[in-house]
């Protein structure tokens, strides 16, 4: 067995068309859903039943079902209910961001509920709000705290991506499937896309072994 | 727009949903039972003193953790048959990479166990004239399994998630019957909605097992370890 790496290198460009696209899912879906996640959070946090209920039943049904099993119900199911067509980026990135909001959800909430309550007495003897007291005092006390578990989520999304290329999305793995099956190289060509994923994600959970550690001291 | 829900073809194919649901759980009970053996091992040769064991170790795990899972199963089904120039059936590569993955994050739980021990438990065996092994094997891990059940049964839920890959190499767990039936009926709309309804039931009792046991040890007094 001979390893030759040179066809995958003649399509470096393919590979990049396949980086931009993990990128730009993984962008979509990082912010979608981390701030769609600090909404479920207050909502499983709230006391009004009208919103702790229906955030507390999305964050079960999307924590307790396979990430890929909803990226097909979005892209396949969904449509019938629809008069128009979903693209593979916005089915995969429906599910990956609703499911990370449901994790992330759990995140907040941890975070939020970790502030000792003295705070939010504080913050209403200042005579602040809920809003206020959650917007000044507790959310910057409590995303220090949540900052290794969002990084971790973050990373995830990232590992999580390569799920669009079950419905066709071009992302880096759905190109490493490519050249490998016109070069029938797929020794080199998966090898190549699982060191690409290696080294863009190593310093991501280096750092997050950072963070924790520091906090670790700092708590 | 009004859809007309039909789930007669779902219900008249039951079997074949039912046989992909062993099949998932078949993957899942494989991949778990070598998981947690080979995480032991690694978490072991990871603690070890000597860097021939714990550097190789540390590999493992951080190319397992870091690199994403669907990437690990076209790798193990599509490159390594033809390194080391043996068939893989979709079963097998599936078994082989979650097996190996679930490993590098059962190491970690190991780890984290086997650490949370106090070491005056070590010395304690040691007084008594038990070698390393014996004290690892009769005080050591006794003790920390009982902190780690919560973190094991998190990560035997996860992985029961994550076998749904196993629909993208052509082997027929609950996922890949999905898309067979809905091609087949023409009603994705009802088949996913089913097949999801299902991965949720079975997967949310396994949670709220999960969270029983949590509350008992943790009622119990015991420490767990995440």
């Amino acid at each position: 067995m001979k390893w030759d790496f040179n066809s995958v290198f003649a399509n470096t460009d393919a590979l990049l068309v396949g980086a931009v696209g993990t990128l730009h899912i993984f962008a979509i879906c990082l912010v979608a859903g981390l701030s769609l996640g600090l909404v479920v959070g207050l909502g499983r946090y709230a006391r009004a039943p009208w919103f702790r209920w229906p955030a507390t039943a999305f964050v079960e049904f999307f924590r307790n079902t396979p990430v890929l099993v909803q990226i097909l119900w979005f892209y396949f199911a969904l449509p019938m209910l629809l008069p128009f067509e979903i693209s593979p980026l916005a089915a995969a990135a429906l599910g990956i961001s609703l499911n990370s909001a449901a994790f992330s959800a759990e995140i907040y909430r941890g975070g939020i509920q970790s502030i000792e309550p003295g705070q939010w007495d504080g913050a209403r003897a200042l005579g602040m709000g809920w809003g206020q007291a959650m917007r000044r005092i507790i959310l910057p006390q409590a995303l220090k705290r949540m900052t290794p578990a969002l990084t971790n989520r973050a990373i995830e999304i990232f590992k999580m991506s390569t799920l669009a290329s079950a419905v066709a999305y071009v992302e880096l793995l759905q190109q490493g499937k490519l050249i490998a099956s016109l070069n029938y190289n797929p020794i080199e060509a998966y090898t190549t896309v699982a060191v690409i994923f290696f080294v863009f994600l190593l310093p991501m959970v280096q750092f997050t072994y950072v963070l924790e550690r520091r906090l670790r001291r700092s708590e | 727009m009004s859809y007309r829900w039909d789930f007669t073809p779902v219900i008249a194919n039951a079997p074949l949903l039912a046989e992909g649901l062993v099949n998932t759980l078949k993957v899942t009970g494989v991949s778990l039972a070598c998981g947690l053996a080979i995480g032991l091992a690694l978490a072991l040769m990871r603690l070890s003193r000597h860097r021939v064991a714990s550097w190789p170790a540390g590999f493992v795990i951080e190319v397992f953790r870091t690199t994403p899972p669907l990437v690990q199963l076209f790798w193990f089904f599509f490159a390594l048959p033809l390194i080391v120039g043996v068939e893989m059936t979709p079963f097998l590569a599936a078994c082989v990479t979650f097996s190996i993955q679930s490993a590098a994050f059962f190491a970690e739980v190991f780890r984290a166990g086997i650490q949370s021990i106090e070491r005056g438990q070590w010395d304690g065996a040691r007084a008594i004239g038990m070698t390393h092994g014996q004290a690892l094997q009769r005080i050591i891990l006794p003790q920390a399994v009982k902190r780690m059940i919560p973190a094991f049964m998190e990560r035997a839920i996860e992985l029961m998630k994550t076998t749904t890959l196993v629909a993208t190499i052509a082997y027929a767990d609950l996922l890949f019957a999905a898309n067979e039936l809905s091609q087949k009926s023409f009603r994705p709309l009802e088949t996913y909605t089913v097949v999801a309804l299902i991965y949720f039931f079975v997967i949310f009792l396994a949670s709220q097992l999960a969270r029983l046991l949590e509350l008992r040890l943790a009622r119990s007094g015991e420490s767990t370890v995440h």
